[in-house]
Order: C-alpha cells, then structure tokens, then sequence
C-alpha cells in the first residue's frame, strides 16, 4: 500500500528534478564562448595523480598534468631521437651552446614568467637540478642526472650544465627528465617534506595551463593561460576525470560524457569506442613492451641455479614453443607486435630484422629431449631424474592481458610436455617477490622513456642486479656491447651495437618478448590538429585546436 | 539504563582497540611492495631505500605500533605515502560522499523495504505476495556489484539515463554552488544509492513482512479486533507499531552491509568516497591509510550497532526491566 502511494509521488519528483536539471542546463547553455580560444576537454583518466610536483613522482598521471604546468628547458621531438641535441624542440630555453666538450649553455627565453608573475630565470634552473638530486627529495629521476656534475646559474638569462663525461645523450639527460621549478616559491619548503609539500596540490607553473582545482577522487583542471610566452594555447580547459577502473573511463567516452583518453589497451574497449560516431582513434607507438621472464636463479635462492632455467637449451626450447605471433592476435588483435627483444616500439632501436629464435615446436621438443627431458612415465608432462619439467607462473592479478597470456602460454608449453601453474597475485606482491627473486617465470611488464641507455641496462645487465634484473640474467658479452653501443657517438654507430646485444640476449633467451603494444588513443572528432608525442601523448596539448564551427554546448560553458 | 549504557560504550572502546591492532598487524605482515606506483617503471634501488626510510618503513613492526599509537593518541592518522598528503585531509574530503551515499541507499532500503514487506503482510500468500517475495529474493541473491554493472551498463552506458560514474557534471558543477548542481549530483547519486538500496530493500522487506505475520497473530491484535478496533487501527497502532522493534535492530544491521556494499560500488560507479579510497590504499599497501579507514569503518559500525540498541531499549520497556533486574 505504502509503495503504491510512494510510486506516483516519486515519479513526479524524478521527472521535476530532471525537468529541473534540463531547464538548468538550456540557461548554462545560453551564455557561452565562441571564437577560436574557447572549448573544453575532459580526459577520462584511469589512477589519479599523487602529487603535481615534478621530482616527486613518476606516475604517468601525474605527468601528464605536469607537462602543462612546468615546462622543461627544451623538449624531445616526435621522433624520440635521444641522441644529439637536432631534434628537440626549445621551451624555456630559447637556444643553446656547447661551450666546449663537457658543458652546455642555456639561454632562457626571456618571455617566460611563472604563473605569478616572476620571471623564470636561471638560479629556478640551478634550484631544481639541486633538488633532483638531493638524496632528500629522494627523485626518482636522480639516477638520470647522475651525469650531470653541476648546473649553475651564469646570469639570469643563462644556465651552464657541466658534465661529468662525453657522450650521446647528455643533452636529452639535461632536459628530459627536469622540470624548472620556482625557487622562489620552494626554497622555504624543507626537501625531506617535499613529497608531501602543499604546493603539489596547488602548483603554481609556467607552462601554457595554470591550475585550477583538484578535487581528490574526481578531477582535476587547469586553464589556458592566455598570456603564455609561446602562444596562447587553443583550448581553453582540461580536466581530468579519475575514474579507478579502465572499464568505467572507456564507458565515459563511449557515452559522450568525457571527451577522450590516451590509450584503451584492449580490443574490446576499442571496438566499443569504434562504435561511437563521435570518436576518432589515434594509433601511435606504445612505450612498453611484455615478457615472460625465466628466474635462472633457484626459486627464493639467488646463489644457486634455477633447476629447469639455469639450462640455456632448455630456455631456448621453451621459447621455441611459444607461437608468439599467435598470442599476439589472440590477445590484442592488431594492436600490438612482436618485439624483436627487450624493447617498446618507442625505442630507436626498434629493428624488425634483428634475429630472433624460431617459432618451431619439432626443434623445441627435440632441444628438452637432448637436455634429459623426457615423457617417462606417459603422462604428457617430461621428466628428468624424477623430476617433472613443471614450473609456476607469476602474474598479476590486475592485469586481464597479461592473466590471459598465461593462460595461453600454460598451452602451449603443454604441448610440448611442460607443466604450468599459474599463480595469480596482487601487483605489489608480484613486484614483492620478483625483487626477492621468488619465482620460477614472471609475466612482467615494463613502461619506458624515450632511451634504451637507462631502461636496457637495469633490467637486462649484471648491474641491474641491485634494481630491476629481477631474472638475474649474467651476460658480460651483452654488457658490453650495451655499455659500447650507449657511449657511441652517433645512432648510425649505435645501432650495430644494439643490434648484436640484443640477438645475444635473444639467443640466451632469459626471457620469451611476448608484446609491444600500439597504443591508441581516442578523442572527440570536434578536436583537430592532435599530434601525440609516443613518449608522452599529453606533451602537445597546448596546440590541439577545436575550430569555432565545432564547438558543442560544453565547450562554450562559462565558469 | 546508564551503568547499561557505559558498560556498552566500554566494549565497543575495547572492539575498535582491537580492530585496529589487529589490522595494524596484519597489514604489516601482509606480502605486498609499499612503495611501488600504479605504473609499472623501474625504481632506482638507491631512491627506494631513502623513501622506505622517509616514510618510516625499516622500523619493527612493534616500534611502527607504539608510535602509531601515540600519533593517534594526539589526534594525528597520520600521512598517507599513496597520496603524498596527510590521512585526515583525505579522509574528511571522502567520508562527507560515503556518508551521502550511504544515507542515500539507506533510505531507499528502508522505504522501499518496509514499504514492500508491509504490503506483502497484507496480501500473505496471495499473487502480489508470491510475485514480489521471488523478485526481492531474486534481489537479495544477486551480488551488489554485478546489480552495480548492470545497472551501470542499462541505464548509463545503453540508455544514458544518468551519468557512467563520478559525483557530478565535471564542466558544469565543479562545486555545488547552485540548485542545478545539488540536483546534478543528485542525479549521478541514483544510480549507485540504488544499487545498495534495492539489495539492502530486498532483504528488510523479507524481514519486515515476516514480522508483520508474526505480529498478525498475537492475542493483542486479536484483542484489538474484538473490542473493535478497525482494521486501519490494528494496522497502524497495534501491528506496525511492534513489527517496527526489529526494524530498529535491523537499522543497526544496515549500516556494516552499506558500508561494505559501499567499497565496491564506489569503485564501479567512481565515487570518490571512503570505500574506493580504502580499496585503492590496500591495493598499494599503504598502511597508514589502511589503518584510518578500517578504523573509521569500526567506529562507525560499532556506533551503528550502539545506537540501535539505545533505540531499542528506549522504544521496548521490557529490555530495560530485564537489564534492571
């Protein structure tokens, strides 16, 4: 009875609060901006940012937000060429010298103003790389300046970077991984509180964005500084909507009710955005690259040798079973490739042509039957000396790609008589027991910066060992060659010398190269001249345009 | 009913003591990389070993205990290192939305509850009874977060009836400030409200319409009936009146499920409240803000359970005689 009455009454309150929120939404809509500086875009974003302080943090969140907040002295071109200094692009420097073989000068475009009015100068360029490198700040960007000796400030218009060596990337080293920051307003903030620092939830920058707000679990959004020194940018606000699932961000564009976001991952999620005829998608290369790791240390024992995966041949046979092209398709349809090794396809070094091992299940069966691994008893699975040639797979569990990669993969080796287990665990607990080396196979996963020179060395080297070498793969041949082919002078010389270490680590196969994801992006149709830079597709926001005859009701709403 | 009262104050003290050491403890010995971020990049083991000093993570987890203790003690919960931000400011910016969607689903659980379990009461065993009895234990069954999707999926994502996740319009209400806003965020408050009311509906309706029946047949109704009492009498001062004592406990009840319901639906419907909080800081093990939402979380629910019983007692003399005797 009581539901009966309510029924009506609610049904009348429904349709007048939504008569309501229409009504509200036509008088929104009468006032607007029109012209060629108006529009607004919403990013549906997965993870929110930790902290809007460059040297605090690493999260891709984060750095997106920051590119149009803090600007770096000169910026990587859509190329990625590391090497050289030809192809960046100036920001707040708006040239520069070598003066001589070690140091490098600055000159700061003398337009540039924080946000608050002070100049930018060269003592904000001295500060920050002082902070970088401050064992207080703790950045994990440090270990990237490690090169660098000092950074001083010759007069206000000019930053002198001196190096402690020659070689290819110290100019990429000197501006990729800093963003200027204002001394002015830092200097009183004590470096051990940095991280939690009330200036990273209210940054005041000198990029082409000012911040406006952050609401903690929902957005946050700048503006476009119309008095920018390299020009006013086009669109007037960006937000980002946190969203804490991909699922959820991806429904948000489908629906109309965020305007993009900068990578969808799955086939399914970009089928459902193909859908949506407001959408455009964007490919571009991917930064991150995926393998199944093989521990050749004993499982919780780095001094011994792992019992199936201290053999090389039995490495290379299990790789050999492994129909990778197969799994690709499977799993990302076309939206991803076979790496030729160890590398994203936003490195330079990516080389299709590099030798690989085979897909070639005979050979494979024929190398662990070579080894002593045979079907003895006729259960499928091979044995040795009584024991079974079984092995577990450690993946996490957040991941959906990488879970059906081991499903796929437990497969195919059971084709050729090996036996998996898959132990699904939390990512802090996979990244927990690849450091203490308790695994037998890991399905890792790794995003990179735009250089082979950091992200080769502490995964794959003996002095990754103390970082992130986590299959404690020993090669002095391959370290060698890498700490050759990271001084070379020029990539025309470089690149025969990544070639040949990466065919040694393809043929010591400490690790099977599963994917290399394309990333694509989507965006509204409405917005045009969208240039996303591999490295960091937020990087060239601030000329992104939409023309006056697009512009949709949200895009002419007043604040 | 004082001495009643402080000996409950007491234990609940003692019950949310105990949450939060063993929470302390077990999250200390859970497996798990604290300091790792949601992407997955190389850390320099150099940086590593700073931060895990900075954030006080080389201490036992005994000397971690005692000066929890004593930072809370001052009031202090701490600083969160998943959000570079003191634990309290993160909290008291997500409680105010969990406790809206938390009222929010109540509401629609007990109106819609009692509502259903009383009109069922009235037609036992008849069609309207069989047909609504199977759709609220059809309710009650399904899980609160696939209902969640479902309905996420049909009226968001299909229809677009009301918006896929979030608090309120991003553009137009950066902040309530106007009735549009208020009702905006109302509307992005149905969906999610829904989802936790309609299971938590499903359930009180099943018991309200059980203590209905049970009320029915008591010899004070019949009594009621013979001295001639109409029907709408009985109904409204004799039956619903004592059916109504177990709803007060059940409100009690109510309030864990919500909270719980809550960690999952703000995750599906992005709601940035105490639940996607929690969750996001187990997931990246971050202890201190583990350790202030599980507290809260206690409080709350031992306040929940405290008041019903105060209500109860006020509302049934027979409780307090027999705690008086």
């Amino acid at each position: 009875m009581l539901s009966a009455m309510l029924r009506p009454r609610r049904l009348v309150v429904v349709v007048a609060a939504l008569g309501l929120v229409g009504a509200a939404t036509a008088c929104q809509r009468s006032a607007g901006c029109t012209g060629a500086y108006c529009g607004t875009l919403v990013f549906a974003a997965v993870g929110e940012p930790d902290i809007l302080l460059p040297p605090s943090t690493q999260q891709v969140a984060a750095r997106d937000i920051e590119e149009q907040l803090f600007l770096k002295l000169a910026d990587i071109g859509l190329t990625t060429n590391t090497i050289g200094d030809e192809d960046f692009q100036p920001l707040l420097a708006e040239r520069w010298e070598w003066d001589g073989p070690l140091t490098l000068v600055f000159h700061l475009d003398a337009r540039a103003r924080w946000q608050d009015g002070q100049p930018v100068t060269a003592s904000d360029v001295a500060f920050t790389f002082d902070a970088y490198t401050d064992s207080a700040v703790a950045s994990p960007y440090r270990a990237n300046l490690r090169r660098v000796a000092s950074v001083k400030a010759r007069d206000p218009q000019t930053a002198v970077f001196r190096f402690r060596e020659r070689y290819p990337e110290m100019f990429y080293d000197a501006v990729y991984h800093m963003r200027v920051l204002p001394a002015h307003l830092l200097r009183g903030v004590p470096r051990d509180q940095w991280k939690t620092a009330p200036f990273g939830r209210q940054p005041v920058g000198d990029g082409p964005y000012r911040f406006v707000a952050w609401r903690a679990g929902q957005t946050i959004e700048l503006v476009a500084d119309s008095t920018f020194f390299l020009g006013r940018p086009a669109i007037r606000r960006l937000i980002w909507r946190f969203s804490p699932d991909l699922q959820v961000a991806a429904t948000q564009v489908a629906a109309d009710q965020a305007d993009g976001r900068e990578a969808l991952y799955t086939p399914e999620n970009i089928a459902r955005v193909r859908a949506a005829p407001q959408l455009t998608l964007y490919p571009y290369r991917g930064n991150a690259y995926g393998y199944l790791g093989f521990n050749l240390a004993a499982n919780g024992d780095t001094t011994q040798p792992h019992p199936i995966f201290g053999d090389r041949e039995v490495r290379r046979a299990l790789t050999m079973a492994v129909d990778r092209a197969r799994l690709i398709k499977s799993v990302f349809g076309d939206f991803a490739k076979v790496p030729p090794g160890p590398m994203s396809q936003l490195w330079w070094i990516w080389d299709p042509e590099v030798r690989q091992l085979p897909y070639d299940t005979v050979q494979a069966r024929r190398l662990l039957a070579a080894r002593g691994w045979r079907d003895s008893d006729g259960d499928g699975i091979r044995d040795r000396a009584g024991e079974r040639l079984a092995f577990h797979i450690l993946v996490p569990s957040t991941s959906q790609t990488r879970k059906q990669y081991a499903q796929l993969l437990q497969e195919q080796f059971r084709a050729v008589g090996a036996q998996v287990e898959i132990d699904e665990v939390e990512q802090s607990v996979q990244s927990e027991r690849a450091a203490a080396g308790k695994f037998d196979a890991i399905l890792q996963a790794w995003n990179n910066d735009p250089s082979p020179s950091s992200g080769v060395p502490q995964v794959w080297s003996h002095a990754g060992f103390r970082g992130s070498n986590f299959l404690r793969y020993d090669s002095p041949v391959f370290d060698t060659l890498v700490s050759r082919a990271t001084r070379a002078a020029s990539s025309k010389q470089a690149r025969p010398l990544w070639r040949a270490a990466v065919e040694t680590i393809n043929a010591d196969a400490p690790a099977i190269f599963l994917f290399a994801p394309d990333n694509v992006a989507v965006f509204h149709s409405r917005v045009v001249d969208v240039r996303l830079r591999p490295d960091s597709w937020a990087a060239l926001l601030r000329t992104w345009r939409i023309p006056p005859d697009r512009l949709i009701d949200r895009d002419r709403v007043e604040r | 009913m004082t001495a009643w009262l402080v000996r409950r104050v007491a234990a609940s003290v003692a019950i949310v003591f105990a949450v939060v050491t063993l929470t302390f403890f077990l999250l200390a010995a859970a497996p798990g990389e604290p300091l790792l971020g949601p992407d997955e990049r190389q850390v320099d083991p150099h940086v590593r070993a700073e931060l895990i000093r900075q954030w006080g993570l080389d201490e036992a987890p005994p000397v971690r205990y005692v000066r929890y203790l004593r930072q809370l003690a001052r009031g202090n919960l701490g600083l969160s290192f998943s959000l570079h931000r003191p634990v309290a400011d993160a909290l008291a910016e997500a409680i105010p939305n969990t406790l809206l969607l938390a009222g929010a689903a109540l509401l629609i659980d007990f109106l819609i509850g009692l509502g259903l379990g009383i009109y069922q009461a009235l037609r036992v065993h008849r069609l309207p009874d069989v047909v609504l009895g199977n759709v609220t234990l059809f309710l009650y069954s399904v899980p609160t977060f696939w209902l969640g999707l479902i309905l996420l999926l049909v009226f968001g994502a299909w229809l677009r009836w009301f918006p896929v996740g979030g608090m309120s319009d991003p553009i137009l209400c950066p902040s309530v400030s106007s009735v549009y806003c208020t009702l905006d965020r109302l509307w992005h408050l149905v969906l999610p409200a829904l989802t936790l009311g309609l299971v938590g509906a499903a359930g009180t309706a099943r018991f309200q319409r059980a203590a209905m029946l049970e009320v029915a047949g008591q010899d004070y109704i019949r009594t009621a009936r013979a001295k001639g009492a109409s029907e709408r009498r009985v109904l409204l001062r004799h039956q619903l009146r004592n059916a109504l004592l177990s709803f007060i406990t059940l409100f009690g009840l109510a309030f864990p499920f919500l909270l719980t319901g809550a960690v999952l639906i703000e995750t599906i419907f992005a709601w940035p409240g105490m639940g996607r909080l929690a969750t996001d800081a187990i997931l990246r093990r971050d202890a201190p803000l583990v350790n202030a939402a599980v507290l809260l979380a206690s409080v709350l629910v031992v306040a929940g359970n405290l008041l019903a019983d105060v209500l109860v007692a006020a509302a049934d003399p027979r409780i307090r005689v027999r705690d008086t005797t």
